[in-house]
């Protein structure tokens, strides 16, 4: 869907005046729905529909050998599956680059100690870890995607249950490890400062936050900030685009201020107990 | 890329030595207190860069190319003609760069496996990310210019050597630009700023560590790779990793900057060697 | 200013249906018998089999004397000759360009069917051939009229009225084309300052009404320049979220239910309206106002 040059320029001096075509102000989020522990097989899981975007995240555990040169610390790895459901540009391998970029950025984003702390997976220094595969599912591409997954990804985290560990023998060269049989018995991860994505799109002399898909197609460059507690764990451009040293500084600021609010927002959500009804993918 | 049957591959499972050694939250403390009058291990001050050479046109197959050398970092950029978008079935306005980034299989103190991993395709992308702004695709519609690079060895900053180097070998390759693209890395642990780190530096700036009791406050730490076009002031790509507060992201915006204005006039003077040095030739001939 | 952001649980949703006292059809679905006797003839969304005529989408039964057809619910856009449509060009080809209808197939406007600048009765030269891009190029909306129906289903459009042709600022949303409510005019300005075209199509363009509209003569300039004013925007941005109000609890769309809609929904501010509360607030105070009016 390509814009043409009229609507581009109402979008263009509605940013500019701060009243975007639906209304927001430019540092104005859409509305969100979230819904956790939505599937069954996952330790932890979690939807989240901002307008027309809904990511599904899954985390799946598995154990495995710490990595050599951090021994005492597990593992996390991130894939994002472009499902050909979401648009049919993404049929084959078209969503392809578009999911490793958002994998990488959160790669990089959870990367930071200070962010995630792998060394609670580790279950026996050098020898046995836990590995946490986080998939992420892109049901339905409205604009955004970066903050969504960010936001469903941490929600999924915070669902996630870890098996209780009740012992480890080191049997000869072996590794023996006994679980806990109570279900309810698990462990919880610390996922207050895991990292949120912000992203902030530059149109015309402005930055907003939040592009509708429209409005991405009206950004001159936009910038990913991926924001734990007060601090930047990653900085990336998305697209091709360029900007100014002061837009840039700019944007750093509207990130991280926009980025600790998103953070307390979600936080307050998960706290929230959640009750027995599931919705899930009922409309 | 496709799987290379016939290459050897190495050994399936192997761990350098050099893990074995004692590393931990103190020894990087200490390694970084010991800059403390600012003097680094290889003698330079912690905003000094190391020397640059630079040189374009050394693959004669490629259409241009360029190598990039400071100190113990070396690599090879070659850029070959554009070509149509294969396997594309709609048409794009504007031409589309394609980068390959690579870590040639000795160049880091562990073997690098022949095919790209995670971190050689993420350093792809932001190339691809940083050099678009600076190429005029809209001159090419529809075709793709090719970026190879390759890095020999490794001793820190190999991604904004590699942008600096695919800019020239970019330029020399005749591709329509706006501007001249220079990109530097700067490496953060707690209040020390390290520009154009060497691998153990940025090594040393990837672990969070935990200051002492006494102190409170927060440590920073962090890697960040900015490239710019320097005439129009714009910059083309921002990275950065770690956990870094707003103040020292703009304190090292100030400083890249400055660090990547310096290196326009060695690529300036690289060009205008280069052109000189051809327009001799054909002069003699 | 920083504004709240809104995170909430799916289960505090609350689905609460609109309350229509209406009967609700039969719903066929497909492969369902629909009738045994051989009397009746098969119309669109059915076949035969056997004796029994059975349907062939899922949707509700219509029956005109011995015809009988299934109209589907949800469906791309069916075009007859007449309507209004709100599209959006895909491709400049040899004497016609493409357009994006919402039809099946890619709509054809001919270069014929276009009121050129200059006048009606202008003769089309071969420089006008070339020039085509430059009146109506790929990406841009027009609004325009079914001129013809071709015999695969997709539609000749033409734009000879002053009233159609190239669209400037404004915003477009896309609705299921069954929800737009068939009447003699769809372009409507509305008295609140904005004007709403509803395509058949289920394209719904908003944009500030035009003062001359004179001067628009065959209809082939924007005007970029302009800044639509803050007041103007605000209705527009009202507007495009109460069309989506409706349009999500399916409250058909003219320009009654729209305006009562706006009117309605005066009481939040317009970012409020994203708010799928105030979204179904909105739908229901609209419908029960339209059910008042109609028994009225």
């Amino acid at each position: 869907m390509n814009l043409c040059e009229a609507e581009k320029t109402f979008i263009l001096h509605g940013v500019e005046e701060n009243f975007r075509v639906d209304g927001r102000e430019r540092s104005q989020y859409r509305p969100m729905e979230l819904e956790t522990n939505v599937v069954a097989h996952a330790f932890g899981s979690s939807r989240l529909r901002l307008a027309n975007t809904d990511v599904l995240v899954a985390v799946k555990i598995e154990t495995d050998v710490p990595s050599v040169d951090q021994p005492d610390e597990g593992k996390i790895e991130f894939f994002v599956d472009c499902s050909a459901n979401a648009t049919p540009d993404f049929e084959g391998r078209g969503g392809e680059e578009l999911a490793t970029e958002i994998a990488n950025s959160l790669t990089s984003a959870y990367r930071s100690t200070k962010a995630f702390n792998l060394s609670k997976l580790c279950i026996l220094k050098g020898r046995k870890c836990w590995k946490l595969y986080v998939d992420i599912l892109l049901l339905e591409c409205g604009g955004n995607l970066y903050d969504a997954v960010s936001l469903a990804v941490k929600a999924a985290l915070w669902n996630t249950d870890i098996p209780r560990v009740l012992a480890v023998n080191l049997d000869g060269n072996n590794v023996e490890m006994e679980v806990s049989d109570n279900i309810h018995e698990c462990v919880k991860l610390d996922i207050v400062p895991a990292p949120v994505m912000v992203t902030i799109s530059k149109i015309g002399e402005q930055c907003v936050v939040d592009p509708s898909a429209a409005e991405e197609q009206c950004a001159t460059a936009s910038m990913v900030v991926a924001v734990s507690q007060d601090r930047f764990t990653t900085v990336l451009q998305s697209g091709s685009g360029s900007l100014h040293p002061s837009t840039l500084r700019e944007s750093l600021k509207l990130g991280l201020e926009i980025g600790s609010k998103l953070d307390q927002a979600l936080i307050e959500v998960l706290k929230q107990k959640p009750a027995k009804k599931q919705i899930g993918f009922l409309m | 890329m496709p799987t290379d049957n016939k290459r050897i591959a190495g050994p399936e499972d192997s761990i350098s030595y050099r893990l074995f050694k004692e590393t931990s939250n103190e020894s990087v403390l200490s390694k970084i207190n010991n800059l403390k009058n600012n003097i680094r291990s290889d003698g330079r001050k912690t905003n000094e860069q190391r020397k640059i050479f630079l040189k374009c046109g050394v693959v004669s197959q490629a259409k241009g190319s360029a190598y990039f050398e400071v100190d113990n970092t070396k690599l090879i950029v070659s850029v070959y003609d554009p070509r149509e978008i294969p396997k594309k079935t709609d048409y794009s306005l504007k031409g589309e760069l394609f980068c390959i980034f690579k870590y040639a299989p000795f160049s880091c103190p562990n073997r690098r496996g022949h095919q790209q991993d995670a971190e050689e395709k993420q350093h792809s992308a932001i190339m691809k990310r940083a050099l678009e702004s600076a190429v005029c695709r809209h001159e090419f519609p529809n075709f793709q210019v090719d970026v190879y690079v390759l890095v020999l060895e490794n001793d820190g900053s190999a991604l904004s050597g590699a942008i600096t180097a695919a800019g020239i070998a970019l330029a020399q390759a005749g591709i329509p630009m706006y501007d001249t693209i220079t990109s530097a890395t700067l490496a953060i642990q707690g209040s020390t700023k390290l520009l154009d780190p060497t691998l153990e530096e940025e090594a040393l700036c990837t672990i969070a560590t935990h200051k002492s009791d006494t102190e409170t406050g927060y440590d920073s730490h962090g890697i960040i790779v900015l490239a710019i076009l320097s005439t129009h002031e714009q910059i083309s790509e921002f990275y950065q990793l770690g956990n870094l507060n707003l103040d020292t992201l703009n304190e090292s915006i100030s400083i890249l900057m400055n660090a990547t204005k310096e290196i326009v006039p060695l690529v300036e003077k690289c060009l205008v060697d280069y052109v000189n040095k051809t327009f001799k030739a054909n002069g003699q001939s | 200013m920083l504004q709240e952001i809104h995170i909430r649980l799916a289960e505090t949703r609350d689905n609460t249906p609109l309350a229509i006292n209406q009967r609700v059809p039969k719903i066929f679905t497909p492969g369902e018998i629909i009738s045994e006797q051989q009397e009746f003839m098969r119309g669109h969304g059915t076949y035969e089999e056997d004796i029994y005529l059975k349907a062939s989408v899922a949707g509700i039964k219509e029956q005109v004397n011995k015809l009988i057809s299934i109209r589907p619910l949800k469906s791309r856009y069916n075009g007859e000759i007449g309507d209004v449509v709100v599209g959006r060009i895909t491709e400049v080809q040899q004497k016609r360009w493409k357009v994006d209808t919402n039809s099946r197939l890619d709509s054809l406007l001919l270069l014929s069917s276009v009121n050129l600048p200059g006048g009606e009765l202008r003769r089309r030269s071969a420089e006008d051939e070339h020039m085509m891009r430059q009146y109506l190029q790929e990406g841009d909306l027009i609004s325009a009229e079914v001129q013809n129906v071709f015999s695969d289903g997709s539609l000749s459009l033409h734009t000879r009225s002053f009233k159609y042709g190239k669209l400037s600022q404004g915003v477009m949303l896309k609705v299921f084309p069954s929800l737009i409510k068939r009447s003699k005019t769809h372009f409507h300005d509305l008295p609140i300052g904005a004007s709403v075209i509803l395509g058949n199509n289920g394209f719904v363009w908003i944009s500030p009404t035009m003062v001359n509209q004179e001067d628009n003569v065959g209809g082939f300039t924007q005007n970029l320049e302009e800044v639509v004013p803050r007041g103007t925007r605000e209705t527009i941005g009202r507007l495009r979220n109460c069309i989506l109000a409706l349009a999500q609890s399916n409250v058909m769309l003219f320009d009654t239910s729209i305006l009562y809609a706006y009117e309605e929904s005066l009481k939040y501010n317009v970012a409020e309206l994203l708010l799928p509360e105030a979204m179904v607030d909105v739908a229901i105070l609209t419908q029960h106002k339209l059910n008042l009016s109609e028994y009225s």
